[in-house]
């Protein structure tokens, strides 16, 4: 059996698919391929963190909470998608996708690891940049796939005044870093 | 020819890269930095740089998900 799993971890197409990260342009070229793909299959462009919005109102409603006066929530729309449900929910199954395929991926290269927490300042960090960012994504109607990527794919110039400022943040936030983390 | 190495173990993109560009700026010509990764896109940036500005490279997979990047600086 062990030499099975040898053979396996030498064999030259295993180390290119699942070994070996894919170069920047083959991973750019899959992602337009799929955003393509859940395009023509869904009727609408390929989002990420408005998904979250609709799971944290599942888990508010799990507590006996309730959206419906909301101002995000109070189409129709939305009402609809919240009252079918997370499983009858395209993009909750996307996300869930990403997941389970990121899972995948660093098990099949054998490089799954639970990573040690740095301290304190990370958690913090972690924990603050996660909230800055889902909020963010919400007040500009998306993140970088669906504000960014899907908008630029879309040919929307949107996308590309998102892409200006998305640097400015990065510089912000590297600035940052550099300032607390080095 | 000093060793130093860096432990980056637990932290994500790009603060591995930044401790080792700062760790070039202020090792000699010949010494080696051994930075400890855990962040598989550490193990692709690193050594971007690194092979950019003319240094030897290696790359040592010491544990599942967990590399040793060993630079020697040439220049």
């Amino acid at each position: 059996m062990k030499n099975f799993w040898d053979k396996i971890s030498k064999n030259t197409y295993y180390k290119k698919i699942f070994k070996n990260p894919f170069t920047y342009v083959t991973g750019a070229v899959l992602l337009s391929l799929f955003q393509i793909a859940i395009f023509a299959v869904t009727g609408s462009p390929w989002g990420v963190s408005g998904v979250f919005a609709n799971w944290g109102a599942w888990i508010y409603e799990l507590f006996g909470g309730s959206v419906d006066k909301w101002h995000y929530f109070s189409s129709t729309g939305a009402q609809a998608t919240l009252d079918n449900g997370i499983l009858n929910h395209g993009g909750s199954w996307l996300n869930f996708g990403i997941i389970a395929g990121a899972l995948f991926a660093t098990l099949a290269a054998s490089q799954f690891k639970l990573k040690k927490i740095k301290g304190v300042r990370q958690i913090v960090a972690a924990t603050l940049g996660g909230l800055l960012m889902g909020y963010g994504a919400r007040l500009a109607g998306g993140c970088n796939i669906g504000a960014l990527f899907s908008s630029i794919a879309s040919l929307s110039l949107s996308g590309w005044f998102f892409a200006i400022f998305l640097f400015v943040g990065a510089f912000i936030g590297s600035k940052l870093l550099a300032k607390f983390f080095m | 020819m000093a060793e130093h190495v860096i432990d980056c173990l637990g932290e994500a993109c790009p603060i591995p890269l930044m401790k080792v560009q700062k760790q070039m700026e202020q090792s000699a010509i010949g010494d080696v930095i051994i930075a400890q990764i855990d962040h598989s896109c550490a193990m692709k940036n690193i050594p971007e740089w690194a092979r950019n500005n003319g240094h030897n490279v290696e790359i040592e997979e010491v544990d599942d998900g967990e590399w040793e990047i060993i630079i020697e600086k040439t220049n």
